[in-house]
């Protein structure tokens, strides 16, 4: 198996994380191996078959083999009300850390309270709630947002020529990253009143409707500078109806994802021009060693949440283009 | 009649729009209605057919979804497209014949056999031939999927296109077809249609296979557009109301025998023109589904209020 420079350094340095925590615990090795032997750990995504949780559930199943612990997976399959149930039911497993991946801000705040409250770690993935809990694993939404929004000031403000009208294609109004992406790109943007959002419309994260909005948009605003859409999958839908539109040269396509294979695919055919990865695989690794952790005791001095923020990689079309930026399943 | 409503409302809003939103009123604009609301026409025939037979097709969106993701996952191995195209309208006849069977020789309900030839289906794919995957990626470089998604004539998309053949056909087979004259003589009575000897097994099967194969088309037409076959369209979407909605809407009662092409077209306009103009102001996606509800509302009671229910009109299984 193949891997980028990148994750050879991340693997490096988590085992050497790793590595120091074992020591200075009690000592060995296999002592870890004895805290994490016969554990349980339940995961439950918003759905599985997308290759973000799949790669999550890759590696986080590595790291669950080597400890010897038990990984579960409950998969929700994009139904929120299901999820709910899943997670009611997870808790009352009792396991020893509870994986959640939340779709929105508030839906699951009251289940993770309540799980914590019983004594069970929880490691949110990617997705944060407002409840706080153990652990956050995934990436910094606002910077995210700010980065994507300086670029396009860069491309299509003061100076570039362009018109400054910017499309934002969020997923959903109350998810985590939409709200915290929207709020920090709409933060840059106030700085610079060149530029001019004339369309902010969720997709509820589906590439049919992301194209509608965007061939809509297009028609009304010719001069469109940038679509920042706020997954990559819904904005395949909405760099579909760009190039259609003929317009793939003059119009600027951002967006978020998890860098699989298809995020490269997707700059190589055109139909999308910079995603901000946040690497779902090396999430993965970075979410299997923090739930070794946890099973060892790990904890914030101040009882606050241990956070591991995930370095992100920006995969660009044109002479920078590296298709080794992109992971496979 | 809430055909009428409908109409007129469409119309006050198409003025109100004209004069109020920026951009609507561009010969762009109605090239991107049309376009956007060609797959939500398509399958609005499928179910018009279904539901004047007095049935309702709950499988149309995974079908919709089958037949797009039989015909993507040939061509994305390198069968010629004819021959996928050939292997996916197979495929869909036996949808039909499938859900056909279950509800004219079983007996089951159409509303529980669709669903369960929904789930079926829905299953089969994503777990059988996806593997657990959500999304199937279309290849804009694939020749086939260039040509659904391009234009036909300049200015015609191919969608727009496919959408005004399925019209037609949809016209055909309820006015000029011995099965269109059946299809209705089922909705108004089916016992009576029944016991005069028509033969309404065989036209059901007529009804379910040509409900499937719209919604090929509307999946090719959908999937080649946005490049991707989305099976979240069926689990999550609301799709299946839009449609229903469409129907309804246009004047089509859900006990059947009566509506044709025009109460189709009628309803999906409505649909069209305020998805489109609510987008154009920059409604967002929640205040959108909101005014629709209150829209769809107004209608209703206003026809009630124009057309009161009496003894005669007031049937069993009407909405």
């Amino acid at each position: 198996m193949f891997y980028g420079i990148g994750s050879r350094l991340g693997m490096v340095a988590a085992a050497a994380l790793l590595g120091a925590c074992t020591l200075m615990g009690t000592g060995t090795a296999t002592q870890a191996d004895e805290r994490l032997a016969g554990k349980k750990v339940i995961f439950v995504p918003i759905s599985m078959g997308i290759s973000l949780t799949e790669g999550w559930a890759r590696r986080m199943r590595e790291h669950a083999e080597i400890g010897g612990y038990s990984f579960d997976v409950r998969d929700a399959a994009f139904n929120t009300g299901v999820m709910s149930e899943l997670l009611a039911k997870a808790i009352s497993d009792k396991p020893d850390v509870l994986v959640v991946h939340n779709p929105t801000v508030q839906l699951l705040a009251r289940q993770i309270r309540q799980a914590e409250s019983e004594g069970i770690k929880v490691l949110q993935i990617n997705l944060q709630s407002n409840q706080p809990s153990a652990a956050f694993v995934g990436a910094s939404w606002e910077r995210i947002g700010r980065e994507i929004a300086e670029d396009i000031v860069k491309e299509c403000g003061e100076g570039s020529g362009k018109s400054g009208k910017v499309a934002i294609i969020p997923g959903q109004l109350t998810a985590a990253d939409s709200v915290i992406m929207n709020d920090a790109a709409f933060k840059v943007f106030e700085e610079h009143k060149e530029i001019q959002v004339v369309s902010n419309q969720a997709s509820d994260w589906e590439p049919e409707k992301a194209r509608q909005i965007t061939a809509t948009v297009l028609q009304q605003h010719p001069d469109l500078c940038a679509v920042f859409g706020h997954w990559d999958v819904h904005t395949m839908g909405a760099g579909n109806a760009v190039k259609d539109a003929g317009k793939a040269d003059d119009v600027l396509v951002y967006s978020t994802g998890g860098g699989d294979d298809v995020a490269c695919k997707a700059i190589e055919d055109g139909v999308q021009d910079r995603i901000w990865s946040y690497d779902a695989d090396g999430q993965g690794r970075d979410a299997g060693t923090m739930i070794d952790l946890l099973l060892q005791g790990a904890a914030a001095a101040d009882g606050s949440m241990l956070i591991a923020q995930s370095p992100l990689k920006i995969i660009k079309a044109g002479d920078s283009y590296d298709a080794s930026l992109c992971w496979k399943m | 009649m809430l055909e009428r409503v409908v109409a007129v409302a469409t119309l006050v809003l198409v003025v109100a729009f004209a004069l109020a939103v920026d951009g609507f009123a561009t010969i762009g604009n109605l090239r991107v209605i049309l376009s956007n609301s060609a797959s939500l026409a398509i399958l609005s025939c499928g179910m018009a057919v279904v539901v004047v037979s007095r049935g309702l097709d709950l499988s149309l969106i995974a079908q919709m979804v089958a037949g797009a993701t039989v015909f993507g996952i040939l061509i994305s191995n390198g069968v010629a497209a004819p021959w996928a195209l050939l292997v996916a309208v197979a495929a869909m006849v036996a949808v039909g014949l499938l859900n056909a069977w279950l509800i004219a020789y079983v007996e089951i309900p159409a509303m529980l056999a669709t669903l369960a030839s929904s789930m079926f289906m829905v299953g089969l794919l994503r777990f059988a031939i996806l593997r657990g995957e959500f999304l199937l990626l279309l290849p804009k470089s694939d020749p086939t999927v260039a040509f659904l998604a391009g234009n036909i004539l300049p200015g015609v998309p191919v969608s727009v296109a496919l959408m005004a053949a399925t019209l037609a056909a949809c016209w055909f087979l309820l006015n000029r077809m011995s099965a269109g004259q059946v299809i209705y003589a089922m909705g108004d009575n089916f016992q009576a249609a029944r016991l005069a000897g028509l033969p309404v097994r065989t036209t059901l099967i007529v009804v379910y296979v040509f409900g499937a194969l719209t919604a090929l088309v509307a999946g090719l037409v959908m999937a080649s557009a946005s490049g991707v076959v989305d099976f979240r369209t069926v689990t999550n979407g609301t799709l299946l109301f839009d449609v229903i909605l469409v129907v309804v809407l246009g004047g089509i009662p859900l006990r059947g025998g009566r509506g044709g092409v025009r109460n189709i077209i009628v309803g999906v306009a409505l649909i069209a023109v305020m998805r489109n103009g609510m987008t154009l102001m920059n409604f967002t996606t929640q205040t959108q589904d909101m005014l629709k509800g209150l829209v769809l509302l107004t209608a209703i009671v206003t026809d009630n209020y124009l057309n009161p229910r009496d003894a005669e009109t007031d049937t069993v299984g009407d909405l």
